[in-house]
């Protein structure tokens, strides 16, 4: 595999329980970032190491186009069009404007949400206000595709209560996704006009400690 | 008598010596920390109480020891009965007599009660259902993965579940003798020390208490409502009604008498006690794939753990036992059917793990909470076993492949051989899963790989970082060097003994906690659990890199995770 293995090729392991011994041997063929990835979408090529039968969601509804078996492990191959970012939000967070109360300034950083690692913008308002975080001018495509979730699980388990984010595009709200502490990484999606215009994220809550993380590309 | 009896002390050494060799290379649990280092300081207490010294009766002295004004002051929410035992066996073996290393003498008295237990187990079946079903339910009893690990710990789970058993032995002693009354208001006393389970044990006798008193006079009365009632009044007379005063007398002072926190003010110290349990934060904890750490939790939770868990022949011949058990009921051909004692263990493990019906009671403990409904198992198992042997012998009796001179002794060399296979493979087991008994899963689970793959719990309490401890040895600086922190995350409370153990060297001190422990670390170690996963997230946002330099595994399965900041140690190859 390492001898086939191109930069930027996704790894995944299945079942995910068995991820710890597969970085053990892979791990230096995964960045922290593609570990902490919003979504496999934008990674053409997949090498899934599965044992004991099970697949890795990250190949659903995939052909491999090589498959080996080495002992108990199957190592499966797939190669599929990319999807082509033009915009990914959490790396030009550093050129927002961010207008409302917020306990934090919003970061970009790694976080566990739903159990998962993922590579978000972190935000986490004043209780009962909203924080929004714009990005003036932005490249879009024709879909503007993210996730938002509750981070941390201590947080979760003590605070109950869901938290919203709006996605504004110009002056049109196109989304609104109200995460819970069980729903995890939640997907939102919303069709996008090709060519530049501010997009907003509004992200509120009840509580003032409540960690709310979101990842977003718009796409060609 | 002296024949079971020898019998049953046999099994109960066994599991005593057993426990005590397995538990050396356990790992210590986060609460075990607490557990010794109170045992101590109650152990000290009894000792200036006896002497007359350090004015250890007054009430400033005991509430220094024992109480406090926080509802974790001194440990106060667990009862004192095992700490105090932890704490006097550490200081006579160890520290005095120098014959056992601290840890292994704090855990002693744990050991020594899953004997008793085992011991119980088998005198208590061999006199209801004879020998071999006393001796084969003592060593299913002993070879519970599970059980026997926490057998092998300073906490007091094991010792629960001995003396809800002795308490319940106690009561269908007195059931037949007065003065047993005493001992089974001593023996609730002594459980209700030893942790607060005890206090749904009541519920048991009631139940019990009433089936028999209504058995009792069920023909005299006649039938209907009215006969029913009848019968049920006149028998809780008739029967045994001093057992009340075992339960609201006897036991109260017996459990008053070893915690000298309740010897004033003990209503409102006993509300304290038991208001901690009845608001006990939910801790995270992973069943079938999901975390769960708030009610409503799924009501199935005790049945399916204990499915995957008890090893699988064990539970078949449980279930047999069960079957053989009503089979025998309704024929009228029940063992002692006047006191029912297969109702009697019914019961007991119907209480053990109602509460987890219920759906809103906490979770995390997992089997250790409801352990007490093994002995049932065990003994169910031995019945069915027994019975499903003798089946077989008279089919084949019948069928004229076995001669009727010859009946008794086929019977008894086919419940041997059967008995055999069936502890054999429960030993197996049990030897397999030890010494991260809590990562264990059964053949029906598919073993850990198929507890992971079934989302179950993988472990808790932190004790398996004992695991790595070799492989961070290894790459300890020399003496005389800067120490290298290490990120010990749930093994940290404990990271101090290891090193006074020996197992780990002076120049590996824990980093602290959370991302600044992170930041000071070189090493950082990860001990799995789902909702531990955040850990994996900060050492990789730290070290830059997701590759970890060990990954310690279960038949397979990670259970710990060590990452070190040098690339040179990351991977399989490292040195």
């Amino acid at each position: 595999m390492r001898a086939s293995h191109g930069e930027g090729d996704l790894i995944v392991f299945a079942p995910s329980w068995l991820d710890p011994v597969g970085r053990l041997y892979l791990g230096d063929l995964i960045p922290v970032d593609m570990a902490a990835r919003m979504d496999a979408a934008r990674y053409e090529v997949i090498w899934e190491l599965s044992a004991r039968g099970q697949r890795a969601a990250e190949v659903d509804g995939l052909s491999a186009d090589n498959e080996q078996r080495f002992g108990g492990v199957t190592v499966r191959r797939f190669q599929r069009a990319p999807a082509v970012v033009l915009t990914d939000f959490v790396s030009e967070l550093s050129r927002t404007r961010i207008v409302g109360k917020a306990s934090r300034r919003p970061t970009a950083s790694l976080q566990e949400v739903g159990f998962e690692p993922h590579r978000c913008v972190l935000t986490v308002p004043h209780a009962g206000e909203e924080v929004k975080i714009l990005y003036p001018k932005v490249v879009l495509g024709t879909k503007l595709v993210g996730y938002v979730g509750l981070a941390d699980i201590f947080e979760r388990r003590d605070i109950r209560q869901s938290a919203g984010l709006e996605i504004i595009v110009g002056d049109q709200s196109v989304a609104f996704v109200q995460p819970g502490v069980d729903d995890g990484w939640v997907r939102f999606e919303a069709d996008t006009t090709p060519g530049r215009a501010d997009v907003t994220f509004v992200a509120s809550a009840t509580s003032g400690r409540r960690l709310i993380c979101f990842a977003a590309e718009a796409r060609q | 008598m002296r024949q079971r009896m020898l019998m049953s002390l046999a099994v109960g050494v066994l599991a005593f010596v057993s426990v005590l060799m397995a538990q050396r290379e356990q790992g210590i649990v986060r609460d075990e920390v607490h557990y010794m280092n109170f045992g101590s300081r109650y152990a000290e207490w009894w000792a200036d109480y006896f002497t007359g010294d350090n004015d250890a009766s007054s009430k400033e002295t005991i509430t220094k020891f024992f109480g406090g004004a926080g509802p974790t002051d001194n440990n106060r929410e667990h009862p004192p009965l095992m700490k105090t035992m932890f704490g006097m066996s550490e200081r006579l073996l160890s520290r005095k007599l120098e014959w056992a290393s601290s840890v292994t003498a704090y855990r002693l008295p744990t050991a020594l009660m899953f004997g008793l237990l085992v011991l119980l187990v088998a005198l208590f079946t061999s006199g209801v259902w004879g020998m071999a079903e006393g001796v084969i339910a003592g060593l299913l009893l002993l070879f519970m993965p599970r059980l026997f690990f926490h057998a092998g710990l300073a906490t007091f789970d094991v010792p629960l579940v001995t003396m809800w058993f002795a308490t319940l032995y106690g009561y269908y002693k007195a059931l037949y003798s007065r003065w047993w009354v005493i001992g089974f208001g001593v023996m609730f006393g002594l459980a209700l020390a030893t942790k607060h389970n005890a206090i749904i044990m009541p519920a048991v006798f009631v139940v019990h208490y009433a089936w028999v008193s209504v058995r009792s006079q069920r023909l005299i009365q006649g039938p209907g409502v009215a006969g029913f009632f009848g019968a049920l009044f006149r028998g809780m007379r008739h029967c045994r009604p001093s057992i009340l005063i075992g339960i609201v007398v006897i036991a109260p002072l017996v459990f008053m008498a070893v915690w000298p926190w309740m010897w004033f003010e003990p209503w409102d110290h006993f509300k304290d006690w038991l208001s901690f349990h009845l608001t006990h934060v939910h801790y995270n904890f992973e069943y079938l794939g999901n975390n769960w750490n708030a009610p409503p939790f799924p009501w199935h939770i005790a049945i399916v753990t204990t499915l995957v868990t008890v090893p699988v022949a064990t539970l078949l011949a449980s279930v047999c036992g069960a079957i053989v058990l009503v089979a025998r009921a309704y024929r009228g051909q029940a063992a002692d059917a006047e006191l029912s004692p297969a109702l009697l263990l019914f019961l007991s493990a119907g209480a053990a793990m109602g509460p987890f019906l219920l759906t809103s009671t906490p979770i995390f403990g997992a089997e250790k909470h409801w352990a007490a409904a093994m002995p049932t198992i065990a003994v169910f198992a031995a019945v069915g076993l027994v019975a499903v042997v003798g089946m077989a012998v008279d089919r084949l009796r019948l069928a004229g492949v076995v001669r009727e001179s010859r009946d008794r002794a086929v019977r008894i060399a086919a419940t041997v051989l059967v008995g055999v296979l069936v502890v054999l493979a429960s030993v197996a087991e049990t030897r397999a899963s030890q010494p991260y008994g809590l990562s264990h899963y059964n053949a029906l689970a598919g073993g850990a790989p198929g507890g992971a793959d079934l989302g179950m719990n993988r472990q808790f309490w932190g004790y398996s970082a004992r695991g790595v401890l070799p492989w961070l040895s290894r790459h300890a600086p020399a003496e005389g060097q800067p120490p290298s922190h290490v990120y010990s995350h749930d093994a940290s409370p404990v990271w101090g003994w290891y090193q006074r153990m020996n197992l780990l060297p002076k120049t590996m001190p824990d980093s602290g906690h959370e991302q600044a422990g992170i930041s000071r670390s070189k090493f950082a170690i990860v001990v799995h659990e789902k909702h531990f996963n955040r850990h994996d997230y900060l050492i990789w946002s730290a070290y830059r890199t997701v590759q970890p330099a060990f990954v310690l595994t279960d038949d397979g399965v990670p259970i710990v995770t060590v990452y070190a900041r040098d690339p040179k140690l990351h991977g399989p190859s490292a040195p």
